[in-house]
């Protein structure tokens, strides 16, 4: 805990304060892992592989990119459906697994799955990246909806004390929590510093002083998909922030899945400069954009970040050593980046490439180590 | 703490502008001072200044060789903590001909080995001071009177040393601001100065000489040049040991040889052990 820090964020960005639909966006891209061929009518909720479709209309175009094949479809704004969904209740644990596998709410399961013995829930509304504000906004939109399915949640998979993690500078969603959570008993809000990478699991529950391999993290927008599903609701949208120091504001969208990038950015921003790099998932954790053009929203994509562009001159190391200093999980990074060698501890957060006086894309290497493959063999 | 990026620039500027008192003091002392009893002449006030000059100069005149340009660079912080570590006593023609063929040998030199350029500058340019002029670190002030100065003297740099490296009031502001800085190895300094303390009261309590506990010297190099980021120790401990290490050296140094060129011998000869020891930072990519 004591090596985290607070990043210095742009102060002349305006946060977003309320959540913006896109509800009817002309055409939707999916991968087409089904093989549905041009003309073929697509209907919403239909399950295309990865992902159930956002909107109904007919298949316009079929494309390949990068060797996978993708489709187009445009929007008959009709919402047709070919099954109703209903609310339905789960007794326990067991059942709720079924019920989010399918409805391919794998990363959820994937984590209800990996712990044995669940002693405790937490629920977090940090965001990791320093624009982003999708975690807390959803908190501070939908709180009645967290409260009623983590009590739920708890009911059905713990039934003991879990916890609503809120950053203790989000006043608005302090505010409206603490105004009902007397009606839940069982759940317990806790207050957290503004610091980078305290919503990770190991640093929160460290904070909370709870065991790492008993404790069921979601975020309140996990959380929200879950509550969806049990309500009769599909999760056809995902709800992304596009903001950084290239924007005069950060938007919060809730954004049908498949819709172009450059819809949302034509439609909902405003550049405060001509020239500036896109990087998913924001600056520190994610990649940078090459083809801004092509570019669609899917369900792992939760940050945008516009990012202008700096003159980065790279230079030689001048052996500082900021990032051994700054790295939350004691690498040595110079030594890794020297050697040419990944670490298998790094999670990429990108703060030795931040804190790099030299502008050395440090984590291009030191995280090139995939952990999601290793896991996945 | 709040993180904010700074670049290589913006280290070397708060360096830079944390030197200036140290400079300005140095002029006084070795200036307008000696000016005041009429041993030099008006112009001579500004020694200091000139040679800073003459330093930045030549770099100036290096980086439009090679890079076309102007760079703000460590090497600019070098020639000018350089500058400010020279003896009085040093001659220009010997300065700047020492200079320019060092500074130019090392950039050769930087890409099969790295050294402490300027703990190395600094001991040629006094070899070869010693070897042709003289070897002594008193201005005509202190050569031709005797003083007999109070600790609060001491403290605002009325000390034998370098040009503009007496002040330790000044240093001691500069540690102050640099330790709040996340790139300085604030441990290095510490640990100098605690062990070569130390070691410098038990001498005293056996041989009664107090003469090694003040050491301006040693207490500005220890903050602006044996930190320097490219020849010490980025791990805690090594730093911790990179530091303890020149405090004894220094101390040695002190006592069997000089005390103002101690500390620039010994932050050499132990940067080079790192250097040499640690074998990824020896070649550059």
């Amino acid at each position: 805990m004591n090596k985290l820090v607070s990043i210095k964020n742009n102060d002349n960005i305006i946060m977003a304060s309320k959540i913006y639909e896109n509800n009817a966006p002309e055409k939707v891209y999916f991968e087409n892992t089904l093989n549905f061929k041009i003309n073929d009518y697509i209907y919403k909720n239909m399950d295309l592989g990865n992902n159930f479709a956002s909107i109904s209309g007919k298949v316009t175009n079929i494309f390949s990119y990068n060797n996978k094949s993708f489709m187009e479809i445009t929007n008959d704004y009709q919402e047709n459906m070919q099954n109703r969904l209903y609310k339905k209740k789960c007794h326990n644990k067991e059942e709720l697994i079924n019920l989010l596998s399918k409805y391919k709410l794998d990363n959820i399961v994937k984590k209800i799955k990996s712990i044995d013995n669940i002693k405790n829930i937490v629920i977090s509304s940090i965001d990791e990246e320093i624009y982003t504000i999708k975690e807390f906004i959803r908190l501070e939109n939908n709180y009645m909806e967290i409260l009623e399915t983590l009590d739920y949640l708890n009911k059905i998979i713990l039934n003991k004390k879990s916890f609503l993690a809120v950053k203790n500078t989000n006043f608005n969603s302090i505010k409206n929590v603490k105004s009902i959570i007397g009606t839940y008993p069982k759940i317990k809000i806790i207050l957290t510093p503004d610091k980078y990478l305290i919503s990770y699991k190991p640093f929160l529950c460290n904070y909370l002083n709870l065991v790492k391999e008993e404790t069921l993290l979601l975020s309140t927008n996990e959380l929200y998909s879950i509550y969806n599903i049990l309500n009769g609701k599909n999760n056809l949208e995902v709800l992304i922030t596009l903001s950084g120091n290239a924007t005069y504001k950060s938007i919060v969208i809730n954004a049908k899945l498949g819709v172009l990038l450059k819809e949302l950015m034509t439609e909902y921003l405003e550049f405060s400069e001509n020239y500036y790099e896109v990087y998913k998932n924001g600056y520190f954790k994610g990649t940078l954009i090459k083809d801004i053009d092509n570019f669609y929203i899917t369900n792992d994509i939760h940050f945008i970040e516009f990012r202008k562009i700096e003159n980065k001159l790279v230079s030689p190391c001048i052996n500082c050593g900021a990032c051994i200093k700054i790295c939350p999980f004691n690498i040595n990074v110079k030594k890794c980046f020297q050697k040419n060698y990944a670490s298998k501890k790094c999670i990429k957060c990108g703060l030795c490439n931040f804190i790099c006086p030299s502008n050395i894309d440090l984590k291009s290497i030191v995280g090139s180590y995939d952990n999601e493959k290793e896991n996945n063999n | 703490m709040i993180m904010k990026k700074k670049t290589i620039t913006d280290l070397v500027l708060e360096n830079i502008v944390l030197l200036i008192p140290l400079i300005i003091y140095g002029i006084y002392k070795n200036g307008y001072l000696i000016y005041e009893k009429e041993l030099i002449n008006i112009f001579s006030i500004f020694k200091p200044l000139y040679l800073l000059l003459i330093s930045i100069g030549v770099k100036i005149v290096f980086d439009l060789i090679k890079y076309k340009k102007i760079k703000i660079d460590y090497n600019l912080l070098y020639v000018i903590l350089l500058s400010m570590i020279m003896p009085y006593n040093i001659s220009y023609i010997i300065y700047i001909i020492t200079f320019i063929i060092t500074y130019f040998l090392l950039d050769i030199l930087d890409k099969y080995l790295t050294i402490h350029k300027v703990c190395f500058m600094y001991l040629i340019i006094i070899l070869v001071n010693f070897l042709i002029n003289d070897f002594t670190y008193l201005n005509p002030l202190e050569e031709e009177y005797l003083y007999s100065f109070s600790f609060i003297d001491y403290l605002f740099g009325r000390n034998i040393g370098g040009l503009s490296s007496t002040s330790i009031i000044f240093s001691l502001a500069s540690y102050l601001f640099l330790i709040n800085s996340y790139y300085y190895k604030k441990d290095i300094p510490l640990f100098i100065n605690i062990s070569y303390l130390i070691l410098s009261i038990i001498y005293y309590l056996i041989s009664k000489d107090n003469s090694l506990i003040i050491n301006s010297e040693m207490i500005f190099a220890s903050i602006f040049i044996s930190p320097l980021p490219m020849y010490s120790p980025t791990r805690k401990v090594m730093e911790i040991i990179y530091g303890i290490l020149i405090g004894i050296l220094t101390f040695i140094i002190s006592v069997t040889f000089n005390r103002v060129l101690a500390i620039y011998l010994s932050t050499f000869i132990v940067s080079l052990i790192y250097l040499l020891g640690s074998r990824h930072s020896l070649t550059k990519k």
